[in-house]
Parts: C-alpha cells; sequence; structure tokens
C-alpha cells in the first residue's frame, strides 16, 4: 500500500478515536437520564442501615403513593451538599424520602447522619452497589422519584433549588 | 510571593523551550552551526532546571502550609507530617500532572546529557522532547495551574488528605509510576528522531536499550508498590482487581517488555528493526494512554461532577497529536531492513517474536476491557461491566502458551536450528514438570480444573527449564539478569494460581471472647484496646486463630481520624513463606456490641511480592551489566 494511503487511513482513525473520546468526556451531559423514566423498580431487599427491622423491601415502595429514593454514602462529598435540600423536603415538605446507603461503611454512614441530621424514613445497605446497578444509577449522589414504585423522575448528581422544586410540582400532581 | 517565583519559573521553562524551538526552526536544515547547536543545548537545560527549581519551591511551599496556594489548602492541612505533606503535592489532579513534568524532564536532561556533542541525533531528539514537555507543561500551566492562589487572604486551615492516601507505599507509588512510565519518552524521542534523519545509518538500539530497561524496572516496582498497598490497606484480601487504573499502568509494562526483548533481536541478529522502532512508540503511546485515562477524566466520571471536561480535550488533543505525528513518521520512514533474515521457526529470535505477539495480544485484552466499556457507555448509554472473569478466561489459555514459549526461547541458539537439541530438553522438562505438578496438585488441591492444572504444569515447566538452563551455564554473569527475571515469572505464575485456588475468606460477627469454628479455623476475639494517636484513635482487636495446630495472634484496628471524622479499617496480617493469614475488622452494621471481622487466608502471597522482586532485580542487573559492558 501506498504511503499516502497509510498517513490518511491513521489520520482518520485518530480522528475517529478524538471524536469517540471526545463523547466520553462530554458524556456527562450528552447523557439522557430518561432511561429508567416510566420503568418499574427493580426488585430487591437490602438490610435496614439503623435498625434490623423493617428490611428495605422494593415492595414497600411499590406500596407508596409518593416517594423520593436517595443514593448516598458518607464519603460522597457531593452528598453533604445535598444534604440540607433533603432534610427541608422531609421537614417542611413532609415528602417520605427513602435512603440507600451506597458501598458504605455503615459506621461512617451513621456518624454521618448523626453530624447531618437523618432525613430518611428507611435506609437500606448496598454494600455492593448491587441494586444501585440494576436502578441504573450513574454514580452517588442520585435521586429517583417514585410513584406507586414507577420511576417518574430521576436526577444525577446533587440536588440543587431546581431540581427540590421539580420533586415538589410532581408531588403536587 | 514564593508561590509567585514558582509559577514564574515555570512560566519562563516553558518560555525558554518555546525559544529553544524557533531558534532550531530556522536552523536546524542548514547543516551543523555549532554555537547555535551549543546555545539551544544550554537553553534547553536550563528550561529543564527551571523547572527542578520550581517544584523545589513548590515543595517548599507545602512543607511551610501556604495555604494560600489553593491546591495545597485543598489537599494538605498542619497537622499532617512533613513526610505527608510533601507526598501530598501527588495526591490529586494538578499535583501529580507537575511530577510528571518534573520527571519527563529529568529523564530528558540526563538523557540528552549523556550523548556526545558529535552525536548525529543529539539535536533532533532534543526537539522531540521539547516538544513534548511543552505540550504538557501549557497543559499543567493553562488547565491545572497548581499556583492558583485562594485571593484575596486564603484560608488559614487546609483540608486533609484523604487518610487511606496516608501510607508510605502509597505515597512513593506514584513518583515510581510516574518514573516509569515516563521514562519510556527516551526511546520513543530517540526513534522518532531517527526515524525523522532517515537517511543516517545508527546503531539506534544500543543506545535505547538501557533506558527503556531502567524505565520498565521502575514501572515494575511502581505497579507491585500498588498492588501491595492495595491488598493490605484496602482490607478485601486481594492484590490485583483489573481495575482501570491498574490496567492503565500494565498496558505499557507489557509493552515495555515486549520492547526489551525484542531489542535484544535487533541488537544481537540485525533484525526486527521495524517492529522495535515501532515498540518504542508503542510503548510510550501507551503511557500516555494510562495518562489520559487517569488524568482527564474519563474513568471517574461516573463520580467527578465537577470535573472540566476541557483539560480533557486537552490532554487527549496532545496525546493524538503526538500519535498521529510518531506513527506518521514511522509510516513513511521506517527502517526498510527486511523483517526476516534467512527464516527457519527454531531459532532464538522467532521464539522471541512469538512471545512478542503474545504480549502484544494479552495488552489488547486488556485495552478493549478498559477502553471499550467507557466507549460504550458514552455512546449508547449502555453499561457493561467487564471484571476478572473477562480476563482470567481470555488471557489462561494464552498464558499457558506464552509459558512454554518463554520456556524454551532462551536454551534455542541464536544462529542454528537445533531440533533434537530441543526435542531432548522437552524430554527432560515435561516429566519432570508432569511429576512436580501432579505431586503438588493430588496432596494440596481437592478441587481441581483444567486451568489450575495447566497452570502449574505450565509454570513449573518455566522453573525447571531456568533451573535447567541456570544449571548448564558456563559464565553465569552473563545471562544472571535474565535467569532471575524469568524465574521470578515462574514463581509468580505459580504463586497466583496457588493463590487464587486454596486461598480461603471468612466473615462473621463477634463479641469480644467469642469463639467460633468455621471451616478448619477457630477464631477467638480475645480483647479489645483503645490507643491515641497524634491525628487519630485506634481501637484494636486481639485475635487468636488457631488452624489444625498452628496459631496465630492477629491485632486488626479501626481508625477514627478527626479531620475530617473518617474511619478506615487497618488489617493485620502475620506473613510467613506459605501462607498469610489476614485479618480485618469493621464497625458492626446491626448489633452495636459486635464486630463485624473478616479473615482471609491466602497461601504464597509472600513468593508473588518475592517473585516480583526477583523480575525487577534481573533488570537491575542487567543495567548494570550493559552499563560496565
Amino acid at each position: 500500500m501506498n504511503n499516502k494511503y497509510k498517513i490518511i487511513i491513521l489520520g482518520i482513525t485518530i480522528v475517529i478515536i478524538f471524536i469517540l473520546f471526545l463523547r466520553v468526556l462530554n458524556s456527562d451531559k450528552t447523557y439522557q437520564p430518561n432511561q429508567m423514566i416510566g420503568k418499574k423498580i427493580p426488585e430487591f431487599i437490602l438490610e435496614n442501615l439503623l435498625n434490623k427491622n423493617p428490611k428495605l423491601d422494593s415492595n414497600i415502595l411499590s406500596g407508596k403513593d409518593f416517594a423520593v429514593l436517595n443514593i448516598w454514602a458518607s464519603w460522597c462529598i457531593p452528598c453533604r451538599i445535598e444534604h440540607p435540600f433533603l432534610m427541608d423536603l422531609k421537614n417542611k415538605n413532609q415528602i417520605d424520602i427513602i435512603g440507600l446507603n451506597y458501598k458504605d461503611e455503615s459506621g461512617n454512614a451513621k456518624n454521618f447522619l448523626k453530624k447531618y441530621g437523618n432525613p430518611f424514613s428507611l435506609i437500606g445497605v448496598d454494600k455492593k452497589g448491587e441494586v444501585a446497578i440494576q436502578l441504573g444509577a450513574y454514580g452517588v449522589p442520585e435521586t429517583y422519584v417514585l410513584k406507586k414504585g414507577k420511576i417518574i423522575f430521576k436526577h444525577i448528581g446533587p440536588l440543587n433549588e431546581d431540581t427540590v422544586n421539580q420533586i415538589l410540582e410532581l408531588q403536587n400532581k | 510571593m514564593i508561590g509567585e517565583i514558582a509559577h514564574f519559573l515555570a512560566l519562563a521553562s516553558a518560555l525558554g523551550l518555546i525559544l529553544v524551538l524557533i531558534f532550531n526552526a530556522f536552523f536546524y536544515s542548514a547543516g551543523r552551526h555549532a554555537n547555535q547547536d551549543i546555545l539551544s543545548y544550554k537553553l534547553f537545560h536550563q528550561s529543564c532546571l527551571l523547572i527542578f527549581i520550581s517544584f523545589g519551591l513548590y515543595i517548599y511551599l507545602a512543607i511551610t502550609d501556604d495555604f494560600s496556594i489553593s491546591y495545597i489548602a485543598n489537599h494538605s492541612n498542619s497537622q499532617l507530617p512533613i513526610f505527608y505533606k510533601i507526598t501530598s503535592i501527588w495526591s490529586a489532579h494538578e499535583g501529580s500532572m507537575f511530577l510528571w513534568i518534573v520527571f519527563l524532564t529529568l529523564w530528558s536532561t540526563l538523557f540528552i546529557n549523556s550523548l556526545s556533542f558529535q552525536h548525529q541525533l543529539k539535536k533532533g531528539t532534543m526537539l522531540m522532547l521539547t516538544i513534548i514537555i511543552l505540550g504538557f507543561l501549557l497543559f499543567l500551566l493553562i488547565t491545572s495551574n497548581p499556583f492558583e492562589r485562594i485571593l484575596p487572604f486564603g484560608v488559614l486551615e487546609g483540608a486533609d488528605i484523604n487518610p487511606v492516601l496516608q501510607d508510605p507505599a502509597l505515597a512513593i507509588h506514584p513518583p515510581l509510576l510516574y518514573l516509569g512510565y515516563v521514562g519510556f519518552v527516551i526511546s520513543f524521542s530517540f526513534i522518532t528522531a531517527y526515524l525523522f534523519h532517515g537517511d543516517i545509518h545508527y546503531p539506534w538500539e544500543k543506545d535505547i536499550k538501557n533506558w527503556s530497561l531502567i524505565a520498565w524496572i521502575f514501572l515494575t516496582v511502581g505497579i507491585t508498590l500498588g498492588s501491595w498497598w492495595a491488598y493490605y490497606e484496602l482490607g478485601w484480601g486481594g492484590y490485583w482487581f483489573w481495575d482501570p487504573v491498574e490496567n492503565a499502568s500494565l498496558m505499557p509494562w507489557l509493552a515495555a517488555t515486549a520492547l526489551i526483548h525484542s531489542n535484544i533481536v535487533t541488537l544481537k541478529k540485525d533484525k526486527l528493526h521495524s517492529w522495535t522502532a515501532l515498540l518504542s512508540i508503542f510503548t510510550f503511546i501507551m503511557s500516555l494512554l494510562g495518562t489520559f485515562l487517569v488524568r482527564s477524566g474519563v474513568l471517574n466520571s461516573v463520580h467527578a461532577f465537577a470535573n472540566d471536561p476541557y483539560r480533557g480535550v486537552y490532554i487527549l488533543s496532545t496525546i493524538l497529536f503526538i500519535t498521529f505525528f510518531s506513527l506518521a513518521i514511522f509510516i513513511i520512514k521506517s527502517p526498510k531492513k527486511s523483517l526476516y533474515g534467512e527464516y527457519s521457526f527454531l531459532q532464538k529470535d522467532n521464539f522471541i517474536l512469538i512471545n512478542n505477539c503474545f504480549l502484544i495480544f494479552f495488552l489488547s485484552v486488556i485495552l478493549v476491557g478498559t477502553v471499550y466499556p467507557i466507549i460504550l457507555d458514552a455512546i449508547s448509554g449502555k453499561s457493561i461491566s467487564v471484571g476478572p472473569v473477562y480476563y482470567h478466561t481470555i488471557l489462561a489459555p494464552f498464558l499457558f502458551a506464552f509459558l512454554f514459549f518463554m520456556s524454551h526461547g532462551p536454551l534455542i541458539s541464536w544462529n542454528k536450528e537445533d531440533k533434537f537439541l530441543q526435542i531432548k530438553n522437552f524430554k527432560i522438562f515435561f516429566p519432570i514438570s508432569i511429576a512436580i505438578s501432579s505431586v503438588i496438585i493430588f496432596w494440596f488441591f481437592d478441587y481441581k480444573d483444567i486451568i489450575l492444572i495447566l497452570g502449574l504444569l505450565f509454570s513449573v515447566y518455566l522453573i525447571v527449564s531456568v533451573i535447567f538452563d541456570w544449571i548448564s551455564q558456563k559464565k553465569l554473569s552473563l545471562n544472571f539478569g535474565r535467569l532471575v527475571s524469568h524465574l521470578g515469572f515462574g514463581t509468580l505464575i505459580f504463586a497466583i494460581f496457588v493463590n487464587a485456588y486454596l486461598s480461603k475468606e471468612i466473615n462473621a460477627a463477634m463479641k469480644v471472647g467469642e469463639e467460633i469454628t468455621i471451616q478448619e479455623f477457630v477464631i477467638k476475639f480475645k480483647s479489645i484496646n483503645k490507643i491515641k494517636k497524634e491525628n487519630y484513635e485506634e481501637v484494636f482487636g486481639n485475635f487468636l486463630v488457631t488452624n489444625k495446630k498452628k496459631q496465630v495472634e492477629l491485632t486488626p484496628s479501626i481508625r477514627k481520624y478527626d479531620q475530617p471524622v473518617q474511619f478506615t479499617s487497618e488489617t493485620s496480617i502475620k506473613t510467613n513463606f506459605i501462607v498469610d493469614y489476614y485479618f480485618a475488622i469493621n464497625l458492626s452494621e446491626f448489633e452495636k456490641d459486635k464486630i463485624m471481622v473478616r479473615f482471609y487466608y491466602k497461601p504464597l502471597m509472600f513468593w508473588i511480592w518475592f517473585s516480583i522482586l526477583l523480575i525487577a532485580f534481573g533488570g537491575i542487573y542487567q543495567t548494570f551489566r550493559l552499563r560496565n559492558e
């Protein structure tokens, strides 16, 4: 093969690699958080973080009219940022928030709640992050709004005022 | 003020390097200009020197707790011991990029200095190095400036580095790894300079041999330290997790291993020039890819929400530019010497080439396993997880063949084909290794499968062949380095297989005074005691493990750091030549009065670490021997 063609092929390959990785680099933005929207949550049973019973059962979640499922961990810094919003959702708006403690040391998790307050009515321990994977979670923190066990809204990253307002709107619908 | 001086020096260095480039753009092709050359070498060395001084000042800033520097405020605090204040510099992005560049300049200036003034490739190599250093230095200064101040006043106290990272092995692991990664810049730039020149006949493979070997040693030790840290610090009982960051360091290692072997063929037989040249380029590209994966935020984009995509784009462009440029030169001007001289299968160079192909195959498997999920995720939004099962199933069968060729390769002559000798060798090695491995398998293993049997058989085969080779050496010092490294590789694979199949794990929740019996182990939780240290509180549990007649006492602990409050679990490991008793504890999830204990029985861990030391030692011996030649 002629050198010219080889170099053209090399150039094209490099450009393709560049485009691919460019997408990877921007994937946080291009990712569509709607994938799980409208689907029912997967079935799981998790140990309770604070008490022996009740365990966090997906059937309990399916029974609730309106609930917020929040994936968090004590080691996750953005979780600290969003924590006041969760506290507000619980205290001011009486929203039922279920916690999913993701790949965490339970001692750290309890300390975290002691220090910043506990907005959760029930916390499941997802030690290996398996349930988070089933939920299609991207990482921590991540928040799902459930209506009778169906995911109607999902937010990746820490909550902020906008998302809190969105959640409140969904509740009033 | 010192921060500004350091920043200024780094900028000045960049300016100096730009001047080197501009200067040479005018004079490079115009024949030999001794004075101009002297000037540009001086400018190059002094620019490098400025970077070292700048980094030295930065270390001073870290030691003296200058928290007006944003990076230092975010990654160090006044309570840290001096050692960790220094190592905090490479605990995050900006600082480790800085260190990376410092090493890049260090290698460059040493190498350029080692070439005589008359050397035909000196200038070309220097220019290649200048371009690369400049690319990364500008990356540092533009997108990840470690000198950035918190204006107007700074803060009084810094944050902390993650206590899990406050560990001697981890603190020196990045520098060693970077020294390895970056070291391949020498063979890379030398080869590209050679190719660029094109019309000269110069034995480049001799000049780069030692440099790539030294970089390879650093990389070997760096990877091992990281793995060793993961083993005793993370408390999961494992030492290799096929994590993308680990893979990122293994890929250049495999390429470099192929390089140092094909380089031997090129030297001895005047063959495989293009292949060796391509491997030199490829090894450095793998190093760059590793840097990109770890440093651009591609890998942890899942967790890091505040990532600056601009950084990623810059580093991606730089790396792809270097890749395109070097491969294009290779395509146009690759050494036109024929790939094969006279060909016969049973020749040493052929065996080395075969195993080179295996190494590149291993590398490709790991490359796909590392990069494919990332790209798939970005394009289709699907997540797949690629774990140990993928790597083990694909790599294992080829590893056996690799071991076989590795056993025979060194025993084959460079020049003549001697079929009978190899058949004779095979007739000796095969029965011995069958006998040894069957004894081992039937004696120690209840559970057997074909992968285990073949793994043990071929690793024993390699060990037997090396011992045979060792005994039949006339002049041991000539091949001592190779023998030690290959022996180390044999024992490493052997230990990995035994470890994988005989490890045991026990999880339980225990009270003080309690005694449990699981499998053949009796574990007694004897007592608990507390110690207060400078920046943490530590709770020790005393456990007595009885295995048949052997008793081992272990004292794992939980540390509570106060700034910020964080718990870490410290493992307790009792090592001997045969087995590691490994203990880790956690606070219990459900029962307040109990502690979660994790006990691992890990056979031959000592041999895994020792084998890698042997591999590295062989390299070190060889380096000194080459120097003395």
